[in-house]
């Protein structure tokens, strides 16, 4: 296990006082915000600086890591002394034993044991229900059609005979129901931590996310998809084939379309109840005019179309 | 491995959840939400029958103002105010990727 220094993390000296270890929490929290930060690894500095803060915000904590992590460098192999926490009391500092975790093991090692991770040692008889736990799950747009299973790890707290918290590696495999969206939770139920005394287990919140596809763009269950069309297949309606996640689909073109019109076919877009629709935003592709045979077409169109393309702007304008 | 090997989940969308739901989803303890919804902080609740109901977006809602609170002492309206402002943000991304425009 690799010592972690929490202060350079944080990036305060040693001697920062409580007060300039909250606005170096502050700074980087924002920074790191999953919702706003661009940063690459928002999500795992956030949490690396969540796992400082906690260590160094509470004074008991912080003073058992000063006397523990003398001497010791970051990344250095690290193993603490039996019993080396003795004397100490901790408490937590916001953050759940759900939350925590999601810490490194060198934090679980040090700080499992009254650091907040069991917090249902209350006596005989207290029953309260396990603590949820989130997870995130990144699917494919094909998944949305198809169903998908998927491989979960999940790190869990627990605690042996001595008192002492151990984070374990838990692998659940888990069905994805066809049809699901962008932003829904899909509930695993019981499979979060256990429950104290007789209480039921938490659950195990699954948050769905999709990757981006190349092709199509989702907005709940539509499907969006530019299709593009020739000049001759816009002006002269055609069928076209469009290759779907599910299949391919035949779709008629009406004659005149012009870019920028959008068709919908109800009912093929990610299924569900109901199923969502396919929206084809029409653009019309022109042929390259690179060779002598297409050059003539166009000459010949330019010559025998009665066409002015601004015909309808030139009214409002003054070029 | 066949089929019994797999947890099959449930999807929690139009199904309206409980003020215990929404707290145990966010590892909050329910009087802190309790508290929220009497400041009104969850314009979308409901109240039916003396029985508050939410949707699943509140879970989002509740993770964000949670986490204000907690990271810089946030007083619960402003916690509130910037997840209004996040939600509207959500809002105007979703309308950008269906526009087709690469906004991550």
């Amino acid at each position: 296990m690799e010592f972690k220094d929490y202060y350079k993390t944080l990036g305060v000296p040693r001697e920062a006082s409580a007060d300039e270890i909250k606005k170096a929490f502050r700074r980087l929290a924002r920074k790191y915000h999953p919702d706003i930060s661009k940063e690459p690894n928002a999500e795992s500095r956030m949490k690396e600086v969540n796992e400082a803060y906690t260590v160094l915000s509470d004074a008991e904590k912080r003073a058992a890591y000063d006397q523990l992590g003398r001497g010791y460098r970051p990344g250095q192999d690290f193993q603490p002394p039996p019993d080396w926490d003795s004397g100490f009391e901790y408490s937590t500092h916001g953050f759940s034993p759900g939350e925590t975790a999601d810490f490194s093991d060198f934090f679980a090692e040090l700080f499992g044991r009254m650091g907040g991770m069991h917090p249902h040692d209350r006596g005989a008889g207290f029953r309260t229900r396990g603590e949820d736990h989130r997870a995130k799950v990144l699917l494919d747009l094909e998944d949305a059609f198809n169903g998908a299973t998927r491989q979960i790890s999940l790190r869990v707290p627990r605690q042996d005979s001595q008192g002492h918290v151990h984070i374990e590696t838990r692998t659940l495999n888990v069905k994805i129901p066809r049809g699901v969206r962008e932003g829904q939770i899909i509930r695993l139920a019981g499979q979060g931590s256990p429950g104290h005394g007789s209480a039921a287990a938490g659950d195990l919140l699954l948050d769905v996310h999709f990757k981006p596809h190349p092709r199509f763009r989702v907005d709940g269950r539509d499907l969006h998809l530019t299709l593009r069309v020739a000049p001759w297949e816009a002006a002269l309606g055609a069928v076209v084939a469009v290759d779907l996640p599910q299949g391919r689909l035949k779709v008629r073109i009406p004659e005149g379309a012009q870019s920028g019109r959008q068709l919908r076919v109800r009912g093929r877009g990610i299924p569900g109840e109901p199923p969502g629709d396919l929206l084809l935003d029409i653009l019309v592709v022109l042929p390259s005019a690179e060779s002598p045979h297409a050059r003539v077409l166009y000459e010949t169109m330019a010559r025998e179309l009665a066409f002015d393309p601004r015909h309808e702007t030139q009214g409002s304008s003054h070029g | 491995m066949d089929d019994n090997d797999f947890l099959i989940g449930s999807v929690m969308e139009d199904a309206w959840l409980t003020l215990e739901q929404i707290a145990a989803a966010c590892t909050a303890d329910p009087e802190w939400l309790a508290q929220r919804l009497g400041e009104g902080c969850f314009p979308d609740a409901e109240s039916v029958a003396g029985v508050w109901r939410f949707s699943t977006s509140s879970i989002l809602r509740a993770r964000r103002m949670r986490q204000f609170e907690r990271d810089f002492d946030a007083a619960p309206e402003l916690a509130a105010l910037i997840a209004d402002l996040l939600e509207e943000t959500d809002s105007l991304r979703a309308r950008l990727r269906r526009a087709g425009v690469d906004n991550t």
